[in-house]
This record gives C-alpha cells, structure tokens and sequence, in this order.
C-alpha cells in the first residue's frame, strides 16, 4: 500500500481553494498588511480597538468603499473615474432639495418612508444620468477618460454650486439618519450595504457576461472591437454603474452627516479612491475585488488612526491630504519593486 | 506655405478667437476698447505661463495636473519665509527662491516618473494633493496680505498705460515681458534643440525614442524642471498681481490650462503641439471666463458654464482624431 | 563579394530551461547578401539579437571585421557597422521624413542644436545612397509601409551599416514593393554591403539570396548557396517533413440560389466602387491586390467596421444592414484581422478567454450567471480541434508562438458557428508547419459549408486554397480567376502588371 505524502495533498487542495475564492499572493500580503497596522495603531492608543472605535469606522468606511467600487470598475476598463467625489455630492444635494422642498412637515411616519424612498431614487436617477454623460463622452466621442472626467467633475460640481451657493443643505427629516446611524444585528447598516455591493460587484465582474467583456475591454480594447465587443456599450454601462455606485455613496454620506454639501471629499476623496485600486493592484483587464475591499479597509484604518494620532493638532486635515499624496507615491514604489519580476 | 498656415490648426483657434470677440463686442461695444485688451492680457498672464510649462509634457504624452499646486506651494511658502525674517525688498528674491523651490518639485515629478516607470498622471494627483497639504499644513492656512515694502506698487507697473474714461488707469503689466520672454524660449527649446526635437519624438513612439539613443531620462527631467520653474514663477507673479499669496491658489484651475494646451493642438497622444496653438488656447479660454463674467451669470453658476464648455472643448479634438481614423490609414492607425 | 566580415562560431544560448540556440556557427562575407530561414522557435531572432548585441551568447565567439568578442553591448554591434531594421522600422510618425532619417545621426553626434539645413543634407544624402526620392517634409505618419521601409534603409545606412539585419521586411509589404526593396538590395550588394534577411517567405528568399541558412530547434541544419535551391527541399529542412501539396482536393462547391454572400455596387467614398461578387457555400474566394487595392478596407467594411456608403449586401438572399461589428456577426460573418497581435488577441488574458470571447453570452447557467466550467470545457474543446500547443488553457495567450496565436484567433471565431468567414493575411508571421496545417483547415472549414473569403498575397496561398481568385486595383475588381485556370506564375505577373480590362459585372 502506498502512502500518499499529505504535505503535498493538502497543499494542492489549499492552492486550487485559493484560486477558486479569488485569493491571490497579493491577497495574503495585503492582510498582513492589515494585521501589522492594526497591531501598531492598538499598540499607540488601545482605544483603537474599542467597541466604539470600530463600530465608528464601520459606519464611515462604507462611504469610502462603495466608492472605491465605483472607480474600480473604470480602471479595469482601462479608464478613470475622476468625478465620482462630484457625483456623488451632486446625487445627495439633489435628493436633499426634493426632500426640503417636497415634504410636508406634518408628514406621517409612512408617508416620510415614501418620501425618503423617492428621494433615494431621485438619487440612484441623478448617479444613472451622470453615467450617462460620463459614458457618452468616453464612449461615444472617445474623449480620452482623464479629461473627461475632469471636465464632468467640474460641470457636476458647477450644477451643485449653482444650486446652493456654497451653502450646506440641512434639515432632513429624521428618518433618513436610519440609513447611516442604525444597526442590523449589531452590524452598521452602512457596512451591510457594503459588503452587498462588494459582493455583487465580484459576481458582476467575474461571472456575468458583461463583466467578462467588461476586463476583455480593459485588456485590449482594439481587439475587443475587433471581436465585436460592442465598445461604446459596455462602456457606457460602465460609467452608469459608476455613477449608481457614487450615487449610493452620497447617499450614505448624506444619511451619516444629515447634510449635504459640495464639499465633501474633493480630490483627495478621489485621490483614495485610486489609491485603494493601486494598493489592490487593479489595472486594465485585471482586478480581483477581495484585494480592494481588503485595501479599503487598511485605508480606513490608516484613516482612522491617523486622526488618533493628530488629534488635537490644528489642521490635522490638511496634514492628511499631504499624507495620503505621500502614501500613494510610496505605495507606487513599492508595485514597482515587487512586481519587477512579473515584468520581465 | 500660406496654404499650410490656413490648414494649420493654430489657424482655426485663430479663427474661432476673432469670431467670438466679434460676437462679444457687437453686444457690448465696450469690449472693444485698448482697456478691455490689457484687462484680459492681464488675467492670462499666468495662464500662459503655466501652458507654457505644461506644453512640453503634453508633447512628450503626459498629462499633469500636479503644476497648479507647485505654484501654490512655491509662492505661499517663499512669502512665509521672507515675511518671517522681516524681509522688505523687491521682487527679485521671490522669484529666485520660488524658482529653486519649483525646479525641485518639478524634479521630484521627474524622478518618480522615469526611476519608476510611473505614468506622468499617477504621480501628478500624487504630488498634486501632497503639496497643497503640505502647504496648508506646515506653512499656512490662510491667505496674507503684508507685502514687503519693495513689492508695493509692483502689481500697477505697466508698460502702457491707458486713460479709459469708464475704468480709469488701466495698462499692460509688464509681466507680459516674462510671457514674451518664456514663449520665445519654449518655441526655441522645441525647435531647436536636440532635447525639445527629443521631447517631440518621446511623443511620438517612445520605444523608438530610446533605440534612437535619446537620453529619454535626461529629457524627462529637464521638462519636469522646466514645468516646476515656470508654475513657480506663475504663483509669485500672480500672487504680486493681486497683492495677496493664497495657499490654494489655482486649485481649481488644471482643466483650464489643460484645455488650453489641447485646444492649441497638442494631442492627448502625444507627438503633437505648439508655442503659438497654446498661447491661442489660452487667450480662448481667458476670452471665454471673460464673456461669462460679462453675461451676468451669476458666480454660481459660472462653473457649470466652464464645465460645459471644457466637456464641448475636449470633445472636439477627440472627435477630429476619430474622424481621421475612418478615412485612410484606417488600417495602420489602427493598428496604432 | 569579398572577404568574410562576420563570423560567429559555436554559439549556444539557453533561456532557463529552453535551448535557444545550439552550436550555431555561420558567417557573411562582404557583399553577400544571407538568408536566415526557420519557423518560429528555430533560433532565428535569437541569433540576431547576439548579433546585434542584444543578447549575450553563453557560448560561442563573435569576430566582426576581424575583431574578437565573446559578448557585444548594442553600442559595440553599431560602431562595428551593424544595424538592425525592425518590423516597426523604428519611426516617428509625427516627424518629418527628414528629421527621421537624420536622427539617428544627430543624437549620436551629441550635437544640442538643431541646424535644419543640416538635417535637410544629411536626409538628402541618405536617399540618394539608395537611390529613391521622398518629399522630405511631410511627416511619415502620411506615407505608405513600403515608403517608410525605405527611410529605415536610409536611416541604417547613415549610420555607417556594413551589415544591415532586416527581419521579416517582407511581411507588410506587396509584391511590387518587394521588388523595389529587392532592387535596393542589389544597389546596397553592389556597394559591398552585407545583408542578413530573416523571412518565411521561401519564394522570395530564392529569389534574392547568395546563401540559405536554415535553423531548425536551435541548429543549423543547412548552409549553402542560394543557387539551385528548391522551396521543396527548404521547406523539408525547415520542419523535417515534406509538405505535399500535389493532393490537395477542394470542396465540391454546390451552387445554390441564393448564394451564400452576394455583393452588390458596394461603395466607400475614399475607398473601393462598385465592388459586385458572390459567395457560395463551400466556396473559398480569394481576394488580392497590391497596394491601394483596397482589399483590407472592403474586408472591414464586410464586417462593419467600415461601413460601406452605397451598396447592397446579401446573406442568403436576405438584404442586411452591416453598419458595426455587431449587425456583421449577427448575420454569421467572422473576421480574422492581418495584426493579431493588436488586433485579434487580448495578449494578457488566457488562451481560453481569448477563445470564448465571442461566444461568452450562451455560457450562462439558468440563473443567468456564467458557468465556468462549460466555459473551460469549450475553450480546451477548440484547444484539441485546431491542435493548439499549450500546457493549459488559463495560460496568457502572449506565451503562444505565431502559429498557434493565429489558431487561437480562429477558434474564437470558430466558436461562434460563422457561416462567412474573412481571413485577412492568415498565415503571416506563421511558421510553414503551422501554415500549411491551416490551410489545410480552410480547405475542410469550406467543406463543412462555411463560405471563405481569403485576403491575401501570398500567391502559393492563394492557388493552394481558393475556388476563386478576385484581383483588386486601386478600389476595383479588375480581374476574376477559377481555380485551375491560373498557374502561379501566371497570377503573380497580373498582380503587378496592369494590362486586364475591368471586368464587368
């Protein structure tokens, strides 16, 4: 009888799970990653790890998430996304007018529901149509996606600007704070939201037929055409996802802060955003969403513990944006040392 | 020669400049006047030297945002500096210490963009947020009025005056002389060096460029350096211009002078562009904030009109190139 | 021809565990012009990236004009006179023809200005070594393939060649072209400049070479003179077996109306006129021409990415619209484009992506989702069928050779159950193996009932495959030929002379 050396059985049945679940070797460095700087962060202030802390950054991390997504499918397609910040304050002024302007005070319990449901549609709507001009733009007119983006960004800030002065929108009805305050068996509603997308974002790319065309785009989008991909299609619908995803974004900002204002984020937001899909190793074609959610949650931390350290310092804000400018250049480097081999 | 300076692109921005002065000032007749002109002269000013400085790497096929914040951090943190040791003199160290300060940051974009292999973008909304936080942060938040004695009056010093009788003492500010003197150096650079033709080939077919045996680096470098340099002397002159140095200035401003740059003829691409196209662009896009402020639309509103505007510019050229492709050269362009 | 001015002996390399290049000895006398033939994997770039200083021999010497080295730096290989023309021919399409030929030569002077007189001179003098003239101030992106051949030529020699390299030039050009080129060589032989030419293309190597060297799996196994020397023979060395293509039978073609494809009056303003042909089922047509025939551009315009101005088409009787990629496949047609690398392959993604990509919608389980594993199923089916060489199918499809690329292109259209298959240049920059077994695909594609429309100019191929040869010039059909009719010959002198009548239809 022979014996088969189980070192060698179990090991091919761990690499082919790993494969199966999407986990690559980059996977595993990002959650050591993870491991380290938590360990480091609890280790300056243990408050870091407390009930509260976590549950904090469990509310505030999905914004930063979904958006993340929202960029992340216009990488891979081998474009960029640079007015998903815009958008998104767009989608939540816009709600926040209708709800102001449309609701009654004296509303009703169910009648609030019903209101808030049209203004989260109004929402989701505003996200759709900004895909839309995004998608037109970069796939009907072949505007290359960095000017276009910038140029939206800019027009969709304006439409915000001109609608409300500079000023911040306030007064929701109290309903909406459910969204971004409760909780669902003890976990934020937010975060829940989150991993939902998360998910179906993974089930998009990977096991549907539009995702598939959607990385083969990426990967070469000369031959795609050339494969009869429609091009301008899947693009289009690309930028309308992104722009749904920075819409629920808004939403769940709005839901948090109660407020909506043109301000949120700016370019930093976007700057994290695209720094999540670099440390995630997203690229045209190629993207594996565990790392980006993985990553995501690594920025939160950074995030978060970087607000332990400074705070109390004036201007901590500014301190960050300098940063995450820093960080990202750093996070560059190093994809050029460790994916050196690869190159060659 | 003249047919190919009618079908030259710089001579359809040409156009499209008269035409649309025409429109304004047969709305508003004041709009012709030698004031008007220095007005809007004035204004771009900075403009140009920024396209100026973004040119070259828009030939060699980048696209950087990162120039605006260079001008802010040079500017701002130079005057902190000088003010925190009393200082009470002229322009000139101003502009010498902002210049230093740009060619080092202009030179960390390069570095990051040739040691690894990063595209110029990535790295400039790196730099581009790393250095207004750096400035707001560990220099000022807030915007500071106390000029040195020896700069007073430096924002009027004209080299033409005017008397206008609705607007008074207007001129053309002798900054111009910097735009004069950078444009004509650009232009030489470009034409006649072996790094400006270097920069056009990078453009064009970058493999080919470094088989050639272009010192690709070197080239990259000096652009970058060159960008740095003149986005700092745009902070300092715009700051003296309007007699306050401001941490965040030109933060909203990237797609302006990109814009400019594209609609003077450079390519998104690369390989392509021009001293005058640009100089063209500028003077279209300053034209263009100049009508709006003169329509009366509210403040407000203006960026949604400048956001329309930048989608309709930047759409334009994309769609010239994408009707080149379906005539001719189909197959080999693309191919490209 | 003179005395010997390289010599490289016993050289090997390996890459990892893959031998490369095995105990390869050759040399190229002054003058002599030396044809490096092989398929692809034979070693052939491998020894000219030694050569030209790319790559390092493990073992073996190099001796140019007499001097010893066991390595070289490119910067060696170009002042010993070596100079490499590329297929991309290393230009810049957004600069003047003049400014390219000169640039080589004002970057080496280390020179930093520009003097654009200078420039004009030094261009000037390039063209007339070989004695061509080009407008020197239109930028290259305008001129033809053939044309910036030439300035590639003019560039290598300015820069003091004594040994100009070029591989596979052949391969974009046509046959008139070829003949300018090879009358450019003959200027260059008679200069006492040395030519090493790497190409598949047997036909022309007998025709302009004083020598064949032939490598096989990294070995030289045949250096002699180029006199006398049949493609048979060489072909038989290349892959050590005969290919035989006295048997060959074609498909019955079945008339049927309608007729598979029926062209009519098809027109594209700056392209072709008037373009009137049919297709039937089993048939292979052919169509080929020189440049400016146009044959690409109403090949793409069959398939919709050119739509035609005026004209009818017809797929099966039926009048349809091809206006996109889309409207063309939905109607069974298929195209398999002349660059795979850009335009047919996603180079990155796996052979088995690459191979389903067409026919990615009908792998969805009931639930809508994809199903992977029909997914691998299908991909590995065509892998076996077209006999593609590859450890696994999720391997990227840029670690394939030529041949077995062009296969993979195939099966992604395949795949899709094509009733009209066009296939621009099939077999270029594919190894004679490869070459022959895809031929011998089309001939039994067109058996099974798929109409074939064949773009090529590669006249063996053309006789060997088609039912039916169209000639196109300058936009039109010009000439209409059966199988049998026509002789190789025969075809190749109509190709390039200009004296049939338009044929009306």
């Amino acid at each position: 009888m022979t014996t088969r050396p189980k070192t060698s059985l179990s090991k091919e049945r761990l690499m082919s799970f790993f494969k199966a679940a999407y986990i690559d070797s980059q996977t595993l460095q990002l959650v050591g990653v993870f491991v380290v700087l938590v360990i480091f962060f609890a280790a300056i202030d243990k408050k870091f790890l407390s009930s509260q802390s976590i549950t904090s950054m469990g509310f505030q991390l999905p914004e930063l998430g979904v958006l993340s997504l929202a960029m992340m499918l216009t990488i891979l397609t081998g474009g960029i996304n640079l007015s998903v910040n815009a958008t998104s304050n767009l989608d939540a002024v816009l709600a926040g007018f209708f709800m102001l302007k449309v609701v009654p005070p004296d509303a009703t319990g169910v009648q609030m529901v019903f209101y808030i449901g049209v203004a989260l549609l109004i929402a989701l709507l505003v996200g759709l149509i900004t895909g839309i001009v995004n998608g037109f733009l970069i796939g009907y007119i072949g505007v290359n996606p960095i000017l276009a983006t910038l140029a939206t960004m800019t027009f969709f800030t304006g439409i915000s600007t001109g609608l409300t002065g500079g000023a911040t929108v306030t007064g929701f009805p109290e309903s909406l704070a459910v969204i971004g305050h409760e909780k669902l068996l003890g976990i934020p509603i937010p975060f829940i939201i989150f991993v939902l997308l998360t998910i179906l974002t993974h089930y998009l790319l990977y096991r549907t037929a539009f995702g598939f065309k959607l990385r083969m785009l990426g990967s070469n989008p000369v031959a795609s055409e050339f494969s009869a991909i429609e091009n301008k299609t899947v693009l289009m619908k690309t930028y309308v996802l992104s722009g749904i995803l920075s819409a629920v974004t808004g939403i769940l900002i709005m839901s948090r802060t109660m407020s909506a204002a043109i301000e949120y984020g700016t370019t930093t937001y976007v700057l994290l955003t695209i720094l999540i899909s670099v440390l995630a190793n997203v690229v045209s074609g190629f993207g594996n969403v565990i790392n980006v959610f993985i990553s995501i949650i690594i920025l939160q931390i950074l995030s978060t513990g970087f607000h332990m350290i400074l705070a109390g310092i004036r201007g901590s804000s500014f301190f960050k944006d300098f940063a995450w400018g820093v960080l990202l250049i750093l996070i560059f480097i190093v994809n050029y040392f460790v994916y050196q081999r690869e190159r060659s | 020669m003249l047919r190919k300076v009618i079908k030259s692109n710089e001579f359809v921005i040409f156009l499209i400049l008269a035409f649309l002065s025409l429109m304004v000032g047969t709305i508003n007749p004041a709009f012709f006047s030698i004031s008007t002109v220095f007005d809007i002269l004035r204004a771009a000013i900075v403009y140009f030297i920024m396209a100026f400085g973004l040119l070259p790497i828009m030939i060699a096929g980048g696209i950087d945002i990162s120039f605006v914040a260079i001008a802010a951090v040079t500017s701002y943190a130079t005057h902190m500096l000088l003010i925190k040791y009393g200082y009470q003199g002229g322009i000139v160290p101003y502009y010498l210490i902002a210049c230093a300060m740009g060619l080092l940051a202009g030179l960390l974009n390069g570095f990051l963009v040739t040691r690894f292999n990063l595209p110029v973008f990535n790295v400039s909304l790196a730099t581009f947020t790393m250095w207004y936080g750096f400035n707001l942060f560990f220099v000022g938040a807030t915007s500071n009025f106390d000029l040195p004695k020896g700069t007073v009056g430096y924002y009027a010093k004209f080299l033409i005056t005017s008397q206008d009788p609705l607007v008074g003492t207007t001129g053309l500010h002798v900054s111009i002389l910097y735009v004069i003197v950078i444009g004509v150096f650009i232009w030489w650079l470009l034409k006649y060096t072996t790094i400006g033709r270097g920069v056009y080939a990078i453009g064009g077919n970058r493999e080919v460029a470094i088989r050639s045996g272009f010192n690709v680096t070197m080239i990259m470098l000096v652009i970058f350096a060159i960008m740095g340099i003149l986005s700092a002397i745009a902070g300092v002159t715009q700051a003296f211009l309007s007699r306050y140095f401001n941490p965040v200035i030109f933060i909203g401003q990237p797609l302006d002078v990109l814009a400019a740059v594209i609609l003077g003829g450079a390519s998104v691409t690369g390989g392509r562009g021009s001293v005058i196209g640009t100089a063209l662009g500028v003077l279209l896009i300053q034209l263009i904030n100049r009508t709006l402020i003169l329509t009366g639309i509210p403040v407000e509103w203006q960026k949604l009109v400048l956001g329309i505007i930048l989608i309709l510019f930047t759409s334009i050229p994309a769609l010239r190139e994408r009707r080149v492709r379906r005539m001719g050269h189909t197959t080999e362009l693309l191919q490209e | 021809m003179g005395e010997e001015i390289l010599r490289v002996e016993h050289i090997s390399k390996r890459f990892g565990g893959v031998v490369a290049l095995d105990d390869v000895s050759l040399s190229i006398r002054k003058g002599e012009t030396c044809c490096l033939v092989g398929e692809n994997g034979s070693g052939k770039s491998t020894l000219i990236k030694i050569i030209s200083g790319v790559y390092i021999p493990d073992e073996g010497d190099i001796y140019v004009n007499s001097h010893h080295y066991k390595k070289l730096t490119p910067i060696e290989s170009i002042h010993e006179g070596i100079q490499v023309i590329y297929q991309d021919f290393s230009l810049f399409p957004n600069l003047t023809v003049a400014e390219n030929i000169a640039i080589n030569e004002q970057v080496a002077s280390g020179k930093r200005l520009v003097n654009w007189k200078e420039i004009e001179d030094i261009a000037r003098e390039g063209l007339t070594k070989i004695n061509v003239s080009l407008p020197l101030d239109v930028t290259v992106e305008t001129l033809s393939t053939a044309d910036r051949q030439l300035i590639a030529i003019a560039k290598a020699l300015l820069a003091k060649g004594r040994i100009i390299i070029m591989d596979e030039p052949t391969t974009a050009l046509t046959q008139k072209e070829i003949k300018a080129l090879f009358k450019v060589i003959n200027e260059l032989k008679s200069q006492g400049i040395s030519i090493l030419f790497v190409s598949h293309k047997l036909s022309e190597v007998t025709e302009i070479a004083d020598r064949t060297v032939i490598l096989r799996n990294g070995k030289k196994v045949m250096d002699q003179d180029a006199k006398g020397l049949e493609i048979r023979t060489m072909e038989y060395y290349m892959t050590g077996r005969e290919i035989d293509t006295s048997v060959i039978t074609f498909a019955e073609v079945v008339p049927v109306t309608p007729p598979l494809l029926r062209v009519e009056n098809l027109n594209l303003s700056h392209g072709f006129f008037n373009i009137s042909f049919e297709l039937g089922q089993n048939e292979v047509l052919g169509i080929t021409g020189l440049l400016g025939s146009e044959r690409t551009e109403l090949a793409l315009s069959l398939f919709g990415m050119l739509p035609a101005d005026s004209g009818n088409i017809y797929v099966k009787g039926d009048r349809v619209e091809i206006k996109s990629p889309m409207d063309a496949v939905r109607h069974g047609i298929g195209y398999v484009p002349d660059d795979r690398i850009t335009q047919g392959l996603f180079l990155d993604q796996s052979i088995s992506n690459n191979i389903v990509v067409r026919i990615i919608e009908g792998l969805k389980t009931r639930t809508g989702l994809l199903d992977n594993r029909t997914k691998s199923e299908q991909a590995n089916q065509w892998i076996r069928q077209l006999e593609i060489k590859t450890p696994s199918g999720e391997l990227p499809v840029k670690s394939l050779s030529g041949g077995n690329q062009q296969r993979v292109v195939l099966a992604k259209w395949l795949a899709s159950n094509p009733q009209i298959l066009i296939l621009n240049g099939p077999t270029v920059g594919v190894d004679v193996g490869s070459k022959a077994e895809i031929h011998e695909l089309i001939r039994t594609l067109a058996k099974q009932g798929i109409g074939i429309l064949l773009i090529s100019d590669d006249i063996p191929e053309l006789i060997q495959t088609c039912h039916r040869i169209l000639l196109m010039r300058a936009g039109k059909i010009v000439g209409e030929f059966h199988q049998g009719e026509i002789t190789e010959q025969q075809l190749y002198s109509e190709l390039i002379a200009g004296t049939l009548v338009e044929s009306s239809r």
